[in-house]
């Protein structure tokens, strides 16, 4: 089977707008997280979110966007896509090529134009101009639609792990010849919707999250954009490689709708069979990027399956206290976190954590290093029990 | 190349204890409205929080997962999730101006509750996703369930479309012009030379493997495209079925995805000339909605297995003898095309 290489990325969240803003910051243990601007709620002021600074209305004059119909979610994707795509020096031929697939993953889509989707599904005003652009197949279908791609386009929803997924089918769309190049990552904006629905789950932190930390008492919500290029070996020969991605594995936790089982079967079998497709050993992961929302549930839970898993638990943080949980977005955007990794051989702190979880007793890292890095895995486990792990290996 | 064993499906007609094709319900406010099996394989108390394509959904999953060996894969596409439960929540967040909210609805509208009700059913830890790119949602289900084939040929694979028509889908979509506006019937649908079509949901489910013995029918191939010049999808077409058919085989049927849209006719002209056999139709029956491409391949499920096609389906060419290869052809909206070749 063929070797999927990454050879592009593109970012942007409340850390930055591209790979080398956000590695700044994440060595610099600097937060995003901070009180909402942009979104008009009343829990503006009384919670924090890793909320980018760049209005909607500048994102569209930024990448020329100024068709009618494109939401916020659209102009966070449409930003990282183009640095990914510039980034892998793909020619628009390479694009428009059937050979060229794109796989996307939201949780939002257009919801975050949550008055308007308000006002068209109760016929309260004449028609918006946002109609075709709620869905989640409204942002991939108009990336498709700027750059023509070719190949298979697709979105996958899987709550927080939808763009782990989203990678995971576009690298088996390269191995199973569907594609001999794939775009994949995710994308949300923060959205009225959302925030409401985490907030009646009373799981949103009202100050920053604290990863891994006993008194941690919540998750922030966040936003934001990144994807990446992965390419079979044989078409990228003469190019600039970053890392390989190695394994990959989808589970489910099959316990609850919106909690993880105290065993943690689904992040457990994750991560497991993430190392069985890779055939490595689990000692040799040198780190691991947490899913690490700061509730209660998921850290506990993660930790413990981590205690399964490796004999001695390797070096692992959480960026959910640097940019909040991005929901999409935050498996692509873990994954350019991972290949910075192994990039720059370095590690970032996980903010926030103060005390080891009683019951778990792990410890984060809490500065920045060097380290030599030969593999990352990086989790992402979401509602209705979708647990999945990616596994990137340095070449 | 993926074998169907065994297939569901719950529509605006009779296809899900007795089939029968024969007598339709009728279009009702230009909907055709699902109609519900009971089921007491689920506790009322559990079902009553569901939305309807939550309900579907599982109904028709667990009519065919119960007693079969374990899934290795629940594989669900749908463009919308549980839409009524969305707007339930948004319509909370607005009346109730963000206060104190029910979490309940949010929950169930998440997109992938359907996959992972019908995991936690199933007590299934295995591989568990939803495809929700609109109008292919359900082709990159079958595309993952081909390459998940592929990777485990002996695995056993759930593969599912759902959508429901919730009061609030229906006036966006109506609103951006995928319904008549005149009301019409099943039987007139195709004749009305106005835009739009009429609106439907439903759920198909089929249990997969790469085990030919005592299969039901044969997925041999599936492409996607996203255009929407009809020169586009005739050259493709025609590269699909030259490159798939053997030499000297012909198409025994043409299921088409015609919606009696007129602004969409071109794409089912055009492949109708292509496909040059007896052609197909099946829309008057589930309405139109972006996963109804899982219920034509239930209909192709259950043409082959009994031989038999619904005069009222049959819009041009007479119904063969013997139906060995189907060619399956959906657009959406005239901006998602796929092409689907069934065998026996």
């Amino acid at each position: 089977m063929a070797r999927i290489f990454i050879t592009g990325i593109g970012i942007i969240t409340s850390l930055g707008e591209s790979p080398d803003e956000n590695r700044i910051a994440l060595k610099q243990g600097k937060c995003g997280i901070t009180d909402l601007e942009l979104v008009q709620t009343r829990y503006a002021g009384k919670i924090p979110f890793g909320e980018i600074k760049i209005e909607t209305e500048t994102l569209k004059n930024q990448l020329k966007a100024t068709e009618s119909g494109v939401t916020r979610t659209s102009l966070l994707a449409l930003h990282a896509l183009e640095q990914a795509i510039n980034d892998a020096k793909l020619s628009a031929r390479e694009i428009s090529s059937s050979e060229t697939a794109f796989i996307n993953a939201t949780t939002v889509g257009g919801m975050c134009l949550t008055d308007e989707l308000y006002k068209d599904s109760n016929k309260l005003s004449i028609k918006s101009s946002y109609l075709s652009s709620y869905d989640f197949g409204s942002v991939a279908i108009y990336l498709q639609q700027r750059y023509q791609i070719g190949g298979i386009v697709n979105t996958i929803n899987t709550a927080c792990s939808s763009s782990a997924n989203a990678i995971m089918y576009g690298a088996r769309l390269i191995k199973n010849g569907y594609a001999k190049r794939v775009i994949v990552g995710g994308t949300d904006s923060i959205a009225k919707f959302t925030l409401n629905g985490f907030n009646s789950l009373m799981i949103l932190s009202p100050e920053t999250c604290k990863p891994f930390d006993n008194n941690r008492n919540g998750l922030n919500l966040g936003e934001g954009a990144a994807y990446l290029v992965l390419e079979a070996e044989e078409t990228c020969k003469s190019k600039k490689i970053y890392a390989e991605l190695t394994g990959f594995a989808n589970t489910n936790d099959a316990f609850h709708p919106s909690s993880l089982s105290s065993e943690g079967d689904g992040p457990f079998l994750a991560m497991k069979n993430t190392l069985d497709v890779a055939k490595l050993s689990p000692h040799k992961v040198d780190f691991i990027n947490a899913h690490g929302t700061g509730t209660e549930n998921n850290d506990e839970v993660e930790s413990r399956a981590m205690l399964r898993l490796f004999k001695e638990v390797p070096s692992f943080a959480s960026t959910k206290s640097n940019i909040g949980h991005t929901l999409g977005a935050s498996g692509a955007i873990e994954a350019v976190y991972s290949v910075l990794n192994i990039m720059h051989q370095e590690i970032y702190p996980n903010l926030g954590f103060e005390n080891p979880i009683e019951s778990t007793k792990l410890v984060p890292v809490l500065s920045y290093s060097k380290k030599e890095i030969s593999h990352v895995l990086s989790n992402s486990f979401g509602f209705g029990g979708n647990c999945s792990s990616l596994l990137f290996s340095k070449i | 190349m993926l074998y169907i064993h065994s297939t569901s499906c719950i529509s605006a007609q009779h296809t899900f204890d007795d089939v029968n094709l024969v007598v339709l319900n009728p279009v009702e406010e230009n909907k055709l409205l699902a109609v519900e099996p009971n089921s007491n394989q689920i506790p009322n108390a559990v079902l009553r929080r569901m939305g309807k394509a939550v309900r579907m959904g599982i109904k028709a999953a667990l009519s065919i997962v119960n007693n079969q060996s374990e899934l290795k894969g629940i594989i669900i596409g749908t463009a919308n999730g549980g839409m009524e439960d969305c707007i339930k929540f948004l319509n909370q967040i607005i009346v109730y101006d963000e206060g104190t909210l029910t979490p309940t609805n949010f929950v169930q509208s998440t997109a992938n509750n359907i996959a992972s009700q019908i995991g936690l059913f199933t007590a299934n830890k295995n591989y568990n996703i939803t495809h929700v790119h609109r109008g292919l949602a359900f082709e990159n289900a079958v595309i993952d369930a081909m390459m998940l084939i592929k990777e485990h040929p002996l695995d056993n694979y759930l593969l599912g479309g759902v959508d429901e028509i919730s009061t609030y889908n229906y006036n966006i979509s109506l609103l951006d012009g995928l319904y008549k506006n005149e009301e019409v019937k099943n039987n007139n649908l195709y004749e009305i030379e106005t835009a739009g079509s009429v609106a439907g949901e439903g759920a198909a489910m089929f249990l997969v493997n790469g085990k030919k013995q005592n299969s039901l029918a044969t997925l041999r191939a599936i492409q996607t495209i996203h255009a929407t010049d009809e020169k586009i999808i005739a050259s493709n077409l025609k590269d699909f079925l030259a490159s798939h058919l053997a030499d000297g085989e012909k198409l025994d049927l043409f299921l088409s995805g015609e919606n009696g849209d007129c602004r969409l006719n071109k794409y089912t002209k055009i492949t109708e000339k292509i496909a040059d056999t007896t052609t197909l139709r099946y829309k008057h029956l589930t309405g139109e909605f972006p996963t109804a491409s899982a219920l034509s391949l239930w209909f192709a499920c259950n043409f082959i297995e009994n031989k038999k096609v619904p005069n009222n389906m049959v819009k041009t060419g007479s119904i063969p003898t013997e139906i060995n290869t189907m060619l399956i052809y959906n657009n959406y909206n005239g901006i998602q095309h796929s092409f689907m070749l069934v065998n026996r």
